[in-house]
């Protein structure tokens, strides 16, 4: 029984992430393409793995204002998500609005519908901004386990 | 009750099962910490596909609603217990060789089979429509590769036959015993069409860039994979990592084994198989794009049975 | 074979990833990061408020003064803000490290008061504002605390007397 935390600890090395766009300008999508692909940021010396389907994800990155038509799309794609996962808002438009708060056709913030765990503000909040953010919602993976 | 007990041994200890399996996986992990190098970034630890895979067991699966639950869920565990029998079948040169009544060539090329088959029915099992994608692709790329990789490896088993006097072996052993006495096929002009037709094969059957169109993340969002999560995510990757150990050191018995015995029949097939993945694998996915599935059938009915039907017609006319 | 040359190039030239998690960053000089807010120099015009696209700034008139607010969860880091502050009370620092956990949401604040106490002329309640009185000359250092604590309207007076003294 002792293994267990050593296993959970050896798991948490491991973070794939999906991303989400809820009706984002691309700005953040840009960023965080740019975190997973460019060698000079390279997250997947830290196990983490951009992967294409939901059900693989751990850590879900959520992007954009939450625009009312993408909001329904947006939460079944959340939902085929296994549990344990956390989930991270990537730039100030998830978190608040941002430019497009109070808009008619923005659901924005989104911690409203999604359980948000960590926030990364910024417009776009630079790459190794998110790589912070991501090494938060790490730990707070580890203790969800 | 002897003969039992090694093939048991042999399907789960040592060259199959638990060694094959820490062995691929080390192997995967090998290719994307050099892929990350060539690309010029540090990349994950070696050990990396350890970690997603205690990882996955830690996650919950889900079954979709509509799915059908025996043979979604069932449908990984074969293809792992079916890599488990061919990793055992596949003998190493000086170090182990299958009981003949395990099977032989073409058992192992029936067992090579069947982890895409497995992946088809995966993909349709899931009622996903990108997992109907991914089956009706790798359907189409299995019928294109499976008739070059038969002859290929038909005329290797045709010039040992010939070789020994007889007329065709479909026995591993014996084709690496007749390599090691008359210089391993490699080195042999006549052999290199079919070497060349085995090395096109290659990629495919390990599904890596060119070919990996039936689970492009980026088109079908891994095709049959997309509904699996958690352990029988797990057990695929299980099963891949053991595909990669089988065709690998398929390759290597076919054409390449090293004439030592003991200790360095190990380390040298280990550097064997290390080399191969970096050159094979490594090397290829990074520095192409993948086809479109007509493409690459296009591709597989030209350059590759041409090659392998070669292959035959020379191995024939030299013996 | 130009991706063979790349290879080799990658391969002796070493990895080019910056050491980030385990080090510090480099970040540009002139980063737009964290807004910093300096009440000793605002003036209270509430042109920042006026000119932030994201709404992001907010003046609220409290008992201890007027309050400066900039939640940096709404801020776009534009830096409209700075460059129309007329006294330069308001910065953007290099500092990008926002990223925080959901709980920590409506504490990330820049937060500043531009205190009020009673005008010693009149006794109305003004803002301790007039920073740029140190510019003006022939001003002593005496006469600026003076004229700082007054209340706009006393400042114009006493501005009356001293040009008739």
């Amino acid at each position: 029984m002792n293994m267990i935390p050593d296993f959970k600890s050896i798991a948490t090395k491991s973070p794939w992430i999906y991303r989400i766009n809820a009706g984002s300008c691309n700005g953040c999508d840009v960023e965080m393409a740019t975190t997973a692909l460019i060698p000079r940021y390279d997250i997947e010396r830290l196990g983490c793995q951009y992967c294409g389907s939901p059900r693989h994800a751990d850590i879900v990155l959520i992007s954009g204002p939450l625009t009312t038509k993408v909001m329904q799309a947006a939460l079944v794609v959340f939902n085929e998500i296994p549990d344990p996962k956390v989930t991270v808002a990537v730039g100030v438009c998830p978190i608040s609005g941002g430019i497009f708060r109070e808009s008619y056709s923005v659901k924005a913030p989104i911690d409203q519908y999604f359980p948000v765990d960590v926030n990364v503000p910024g417009c776009p909040p630079r790459p190794q901004a998110i790589i912070e953010g991501v090494a938060k919602a790490i730990e707070i993976w580890r203790e969800r386990m | 009750m002897s003969t039992q007990l090694t093939t048991l041994l042999a399907v789960f200890l040592f060259p199959g099962g638990l060694f094959a399996l820490v062995l691929g996986l080390s192997l995967k992990g090998l290719d994307r910490r050099v892929a990350a190098r060539l690309q010029g970034r540090i990349g994950p630890p070696l050990a990396q596909p350890f970690f997603d895979l205690v990882k996955l067991g830690f996650k919950r699966t889900m079954v979709p609603a509509t799915a059908s639950q025996p043979v979604f869920l069932g449908a990984p565990l074969v293809g792992v217990v079916s890599m488990l029998v061919a990793v055992a079948l596949v003998p190493v040169s000086g170090l182990y060789s299958p009981d003949p009544m395990l099977g032989n060539l073409i058992v192992l090329l029936y067992l090579l089979m069947v982890p895409a088959i497995v992946l088809m029915i995966a993909g349709s099992a899931s009622t996903s429509p990108y997992g109907a994608l991914g089956f009706s692709r790798e359907m189409t790329l299995m019928l294109a590769y499976e008739a070059p990789i038969v002859l290929a490896v038909l005329a290797v088993a045709l010039r040992t036959g010939m070789g020994q006097g007889g007329v065709i072996t479909f026995s591993l052993t014996d084709i690496i015993a007749y390599q090691r006495s008359h210089g391993m096929f490699l080195l042999d002009p006549v052999m290199w069409p079919a070497l060349a037709a085995f090395a096109l094969f290659f990629p495919a059957n390990l599904g890596i860039i060119p070919f990996d169109i039936p689970e492009a993340e980026t088109e079908v969002l891994e095709g049959p994979l997309l509904e699996y999560s958690g352990p029988a995510l797990g057990l695929f990757k299980v099963m891949s990592a053991l595909k990669a150990v089988v065709v690998l050191s398929l390759g290597i018995a076919l054409f390449m084994p090293l004439p030592f015995d003991g200790i360095w029949g190990l380390v040298g097939w280990l550097v064997q198989l290390a080399v191969l993945m970096e050159i094979g694998v490594t090397v290829v996915r990074l520095s192409m794009g993948r086809m479109r599935i007509d493409q690459a059938f296009g591709f597989f009915l030209k350059w590759p049975l041409l090659l392998a039907i070669a292959s035959v017609v020379t191995v024939t006319i030299v013996a | 074979m130009n991706f063979l040359q790349l290879f080799a190039h990658n391969l002796t030239q070493g990895p080019f990833t910056d050491p980030f998690p385990f080090q510090p960053a480099p970040t540009a000089k002139r980063f737009r990061g964290k807004i910093e807010f300096d009440p000793e120099t605002c003036e209270g015009c509430r042109k920042c408020e006026k000119v932030c696209p994201a709404g992001a700034i907010r003046f609220t008139k409290t008992d201890k003064g007027l309050e400066f607010d900039c939640w940096h969860d709404s801020c776009v880091f534009c830096g409209n803000c700075e460059f129309h502050c007329p006294t330069n009370a308001i910065h953007q620092t290099q500092d990008w490290h926002l990223a925080h956990v959901q709980q920590d949401k409506y504490s990330m604040v820049a937060h500043g008061v531009i205190p009020s106490h009673e005008c010693p002329s009149c006794g109305k309640p003004a803002l301790f504002t007039a920073a740029p009185a140190n510019k003006v000359k022939g001003f002593s250092e005496a006469e600026i605390a003076e004229f700082r604590a007054l209340c706009p309207k006393c400042r114009g007076k006493y501005l009356r007397d001293r040009k008739s003294r």
